[in-house]
């Protein structure tokens, strides 16, 4: 029963994660791709917090939220004045920078040993270090996070978004600011992702640098790029599929274990590779010039 | 080449108040010049086609009248405020409306969500966050009434990329309109466009003088822009060198020289 409540637990950091990268991706066209560096961020923020100085969980999930939302203001104000393509590899840059820092900062992040002992919450209460009430808290955050998310999806700030992304003369003749709009996308999501770092935080009860890897942006691209850039319910539905479906069916392949895990890698990379090759015109769609 | 005014001062308006002026505008681009000192005035519900030989800076104008391109030197003021330095989307929502001449629509959109992109442009961003406002209901309401107009209300649930050239054209227009724009830029309106559909876009264009909005067209049709506009000006090497009205334009032996060196008779 534990095993499912685990994979209901991951269910509900990747549905954030991935619905964050969504907004920035699937909306606003926007290929970031230090969107796992604002996770860690997140992550390493709660697991300071709750560790060094004993804050409480919700002081610690917005604390979180608004240090990778902090973090995505100083990317974006550097990077988001760069075009599209120099804009992905700005935001790759910035994600190995982060990557630097979590291993070479040892003094406050312990470098490759992680932070160990990041106390789950007791609220009202209850002992979340019953993975059973750890899973219903995480629903609600998830819910709560998916409702906001539901309603910036379906608000005129996400359609100005999607008209940015499929023509940025013709939205900015329609009073849309490129650089407000898309620096505004990518606070938002960083928020998102924040959240979920604070949330992976707490479920482990442990942070280190390898969470964080390119594997796993592979995997939320992945996640994204499944479920149909800029659909709520499809990111939902794909980040079920990929997160608790797909290992799950791995786990009945006769491998060896230590094959399973790359091949699941190997596997979320292939899918990526033929959507994109598939949908590369609507991914990526070229600007017109003036 | 020198300037020439079929009738008064070039690049002056008739109409009593101004709501565009360029002074001295010049500007370059990779170190050439492709607007050379361009002073004009546009009155306030003025139609002013702009004419010229491919390359001769009509696009290149449209881009610095919206803010695609800041001028190098010189000044523009709109509604007596200058907007040199202003960036696109401020200029935009002062009322200054493009139509590109490849259409900026936003394909992936039905031609409904098209329009209300458009409106919705016009208030408060917070305002769309509240689900409770029924601001959304009135907004399709305007959005469907102004697609009516084009009759274009029938495709409202359709992609817009599933739209005929034409009807791209129109509703490029009528959103720009949905915007709130009082100057609408349209650059070669009917480039494209089939008969049927240009007599729309004309119908359109008329409706919009009638509503007091003051238009600048690009468009290298004289028979046809001369339907509606009542001044037109033609560029040269990014000069003005003609500013008069349409028939006086027509007659002026000086628009043979630009487009064919003199040779024959103007086919525009």
């Amino acid at each position: 029963m534990d095993y499912l409540y685990h994979l209901g637990v991951l269910f509900c950091i990747y549905v954030i994660l991935a619905q964050g990268f969504n907004l920035v991706f699937g909306i606003a066209g926007l290929f970031n791709l230090a969107h796992v560096a604002t996770y860690a961020i997140g992550a390493y923020t709660t697991a300071l917090l709750a560790v060094e100085l004993e804050v409480g969980f919700f002081q610690c999930i917005i604390a979180s939220s608004l240090m990778a939302g902090l973090l995505a203001l100083i990317i974006g104000g550097i990077s988001l004045r760069l075009a599209t393509d120099y804009f992905a590899i700005g935001s790759l840059a910035f994600s190995a920078v982060v990557s630097a820092l979590l291993i070479n900062w040892r003094s406050l992040t312990r470098g490759v040993l992680g932070i160990p002992g990041i106390p789950r919450p007791e609220l009202l209460g209850i002992d979340f270090n019953q993975l059973s009430n750890f899973l219903w808290l995480s629903a609600i955050i998830t819910l709560l996070a998916l409702s906001s998310f539901w309603l910036i999806c379906n608000s005129s700030f996400a359609r100005s978004l999607k008209a940015l992304a499929q023509s940025e003369h013709a939205a900015q003749t329609l009073g849309r600011d490129v650089a407000r709009y898309r620096t505004w996308a990518f606070f938002i999501s960083s928020l998102y992702a924040g959240l979920a770092g604070a949330l992976f935080s707490y479920y482990l009860n442990y942070v280190d640098p390898s969470s964080f890897s390119l594997a796993e942006m592979v995997l939320v691209l992945t996640i994204v790029v499944v479920g149909r850039p800029g659909s709520f319910l499809g990111v939902c539905l794909s980040t079920f599929v990929l997160v608790v479906l797909l290992p799950e069916g791995l786990r009945f392949v006769p491998l060896e274990a230590s094959v399973l895990g790359p091949l699941r890698q190997f596997l979320n990379a292939l899918l990526l590779l033929v959507l994109i090759f598939i949908n590369r015109a609507r991914l990526f769609p070229t600007q017109r010039a003036v | 080449m020198g300037s020439e005014k079929v009738n008064g001062a070039i690049g002056q308006t008739s109409k009593d108040k101004e709501l565009l002026v360029l002074s001295n505008v010049s500007l370059s681009i990779s170190g050439l010049e492709i607007l050379k000192d361009i002073s004009l005035v546009v009155g306030e519900g003025e139609t002013v086609g702009i004419i010229g030989p491919n390359g001769s800076g009509k696009t290149t104008l449209f881009n610095c009248l919206s803010g695609f391109h800041l001028a190098s030197k010189g000044s523009l003021s709109f509604r007596g405020e200058n907007i040199t330095s202003l960036k696109p989307s401020d200029r935009a929502r002062r009322g200054i409306g493009r139509v590109f001449q490849s259409p900026g629509i936003f394909r992936e959109m039905t031609v409904l969500e098209n329009m209300v992109t458009a409106i919705e442009g016009r208030y408060p961003l917070f305002r769309t966050f509240v689900p409770w406002a029924n601001i959304h209901s009135s907004i399709k309401g305007e959005a469907m009434s102004l697609l009516r107009e084009v009759t274009l209300e029938s495709k409202a649930l359709h992609k817009a990329a599933s739209l005929s050239g034409g009807q791209l054209r129109l509703l490029e227009i009528v959103r720009a309109l949905g915007f709130g724009a009082e100057l609408l830029l349209l650059d070669e309106p009917t480039a494209g466009v089939s008969p049927k559909m240009k007599e729309q876009v004309s119908t359109l264009i008329e409706r919009l003088r009638s509503m007091g909005k003051t238009i600048i067209a690009i468009e290298h049709d004289i028979e046809f822009i001369q339907l509606f506009c009542e001044r037109i000006v033609v560029l040269d090497s990014g000069r003005v060198v003609m500013d008069g009205s349409p028939s006086e334009i027509r007659k002026s032996s000086q628009l043979q020289e630009i487009y064919f060196g003199g040779a024959r008779e103007p086919r525009v």
